[in-house]
């Protein structure tokens, strides 16, 4: 069973902040997680049909043409802080 | 221990539509920001993506040009991570069963051919633009500001096995990429507008080994030059530190163009990193035999297939290759021209040299109207059989690029017509064999370079009237019989 992975690499890669209680309770959650897929696992599907998509749908396409967008006063109406018509963030490096 | 190395290239090319990848904001060339947004491209909650029809012709038809198989049922996943510049915090893209796959680019290094094996060819979206402020370092900016008229835009991304071996053969590839999606008629593939950009994995491994070595990406390229530079670098760095015994970490790494080095920026994520998963909102993509079809039928020309085409005038490869990655105006003019003149190489240095050159000097862009294939081959013609000479002939060209003359006629007109008989043309020897003495006792074979010297003289002599192939027999059979 795979009981092998990292809280902390997994609250950063989804930017969430976790507190120490959390950090074992979440563990222990996952761990279940683990165990249910680890179940699946054990299913014989060698005979089965990839099905490569929840929805069996066939996807639309749309054709290449432009339409009117929001306004650029509508697009930044939500922003917290605009400058030079840009949207303004805390400084971001990667 | 001999190391080699080992690259793969990862090229972006951003699609030339009228409209973004899954939403109808229009593609915009502009410095103004956020001016062709809607909720789509906004990441805003709720709205639901709609593929561009047109962007899975173009992919279907560079996977085609690249040789590559086509999927018949392709998906599209999330591919997770956090970033301002992408509102969703997932892009749009292609995990397994991507559109094209297992295909080849053929190119040319200097005059040889070698092949570079495609892995792959997906689709997804471009993000947004960030703009870090502050000192003016990116590390101690105090804000970032973002434009995302570029999110959405659609984008092709082309992986190669790793199986390039040097910078040379990586640009090489990248020029015949770049070209292949100009022909398709894709992508503007202006690489200074980062229509293409390309990202490089680097390995060094011992030689003979089948293992590769611990791969280090440098990131986001747009310029020929600076891919070759950090190539280079990149090899040197690690061929040292293998040498030195210290471990190469798997990290991604920017090409500092100041300073001339990579460094460091962040160490990699894994592909399981990215927690790509299916994209519930997009169904499967199937791609039958005709949508294949319409996009087969709208592939009108590769650079492999001009390149055969130039290859059958009689051109060396690399010449070929030469007017392959050219203007494509002067592809043609060449074949038009060779045809006329049955010279390929002659009409290859005086379209390429002279035309070119002429034009550059004179800043003119574009061909006059009537400077067809028809008078450039009269003139090429007139100099080739020695009736006017090169010097004529450059004149003539001048002419033609600024007044619409016949260049036979012109040359008749203005006296730049060669004379050929061989009475006249001996009297001139004999004139200048006798005020030569001097030179000519110093003469040991034909071969001398000082037959060259008493040509120009007897030439000189003439105003360029006189054919100097015919000068010179009659020269060396003055002299040495």
């Amino acid at each position: 069973m795979t009981k092998d992975f990292n809280i902390d690499d997994i609250s950063n890669l989804a930017s969430i902040h976790l507190e120490e209680n959390e950090k074992l309770k979440l563990q222990k959650d996952l761990e279940i997680v683990l165990e249910h897929v680890d179940a699946l696992k054990n299913i014989d599907v060698k005979d089965e049909k990839i099905d490569i998509h929840p929805l069996s749908k066939i996807l639309e396409l749309r054709e290449d043409e432009s339409t009117p967008s929001l306004s650029h006063e509508d697009a930044m109406k939500n922003s917290p802080e605009t400058k030079d018509g840009h949207f303004v963030v805390p400084p971001s490096i990667e | 221990m001999s190391l080699k190395p080992t690259i793969g290239m990862e090229t972006h090319v951003e699609l030339d539509t009228e409209s973004k990848m899954f939403c109808s904001c229009k593609v915009v060339e502009t410095d103004e920001p956020n001016i062709s947004l809607c909720p789509t491209c906004l990441g805003l909650p709720g709205a639901l993506p709609v593929p561009n029809k047109k962007a899975i012709e173009y992919i279907v038809m560079l996977s085609l040009g690249a040789n590559c198989s086509i999927t018949k049922e392709g998906m599209f996943h999330r591919k997770n991570y956090f970033y301002p510049d992408l509102p969703k915090n997932y892009q749009i893209s292609q995990f397994d069963f991507p559109v094209g796959f297992e295909g080849s680019l053929e190119i040319v290094i200097e005059d040889s051919l070698h092949t570079v094996a495609i892995e792959r060819v997906h689709m997804e979206e471009d993000t947004g633009k960030s703009i870090h402020l502050g000192s003016g370092r990116i590390d101690s900016a105090t804000s970032t500001l973002l434009d995302f008229n570029r999110s959405g835009v659609p984008l092709v991304e082309v992986v190669t096995k790793p199986i390039i071996s040097s910078a040379k053969m990586a640009v090489a590839y990248i020029e015949e990429l770049r070209q292949l999606v100009i022909d398709l008629g894709i992508s503007k593939g202006k690489l200074e507008k980062g229509n293409l950009r390309f990202d490089a994995n680097i390995s060094v491994a011992e030689e003979g080994s089948d293992e590769l070595g611990v791969k280090v990406e440098i990131k986001n390229m747009n310029s020929l030059k600076s891919l070759e530079k950090a190539i280079d670098y990149e090899i040197l760095r690690q061929t040292k530190m293998v040498q030195d015994k210290e471990s190469i970490i798997q990290e991604t790494r920017h090409w500092d163009e100041n300073k001339q080095v990579t460094l460091s920026m962040r160490t990699k994520e894994g592909s399981a990193d990215y927690r790509y998963f299916s994209d519930p909102d997009l169904p499967n993509m199937v791609i039958n035999d005709e949508f294949i079809e319409i996009s087969q039928n709208q592939i009108k020309e590769t650079p492999e297939k001009k390149r055969k085409t130039l290859l059958d005038t009689g051109l060396s490869l690399s010449d070929s290759n030469y007017l392959d990655k050219g203007q494509r105006w002067l592809y043609e003019l060449y074949l038009s021209t060779v045809k006329e003149t049955g010279d390929c190489k002659s009409t290859f240095n005086f379209l390429t040299g002279e035309l070119q050159g002429q034009m550059r000097k004179a800043e003119i862009s574009e061909l006059p109207q009537w400077l067809n294939s028809e008078k450039l081959a009269s003139l090429i013609n007139l100099f080739e059989n020695n009736e006017v000479s090169f010097t004529s002939a450059k004149d003539i060209l001048a002419k033609l690029l600024i007044e619409d003359i016949d260049p036979k006629s012109f040359a008749s007109d203005n006296n730049l017509i060669q004379s050929s008989d061989n009475d006249e043309i001996k009297a001139l020897v004999t004139s200048i064999i006798h005020e030569n003495q001097d030179i000519v006792e110093r003469l040991e074979n034909p071969e001398d370079k000082l037959v060259g010297f008493l040509v120009g003289q007897v030439m000189k002599s003439s105003e360029s009237k006189v054919n100097p192939k015919s000068v010179k027999e009659v020269l060396l059979k003055e002299l040495f019989g």
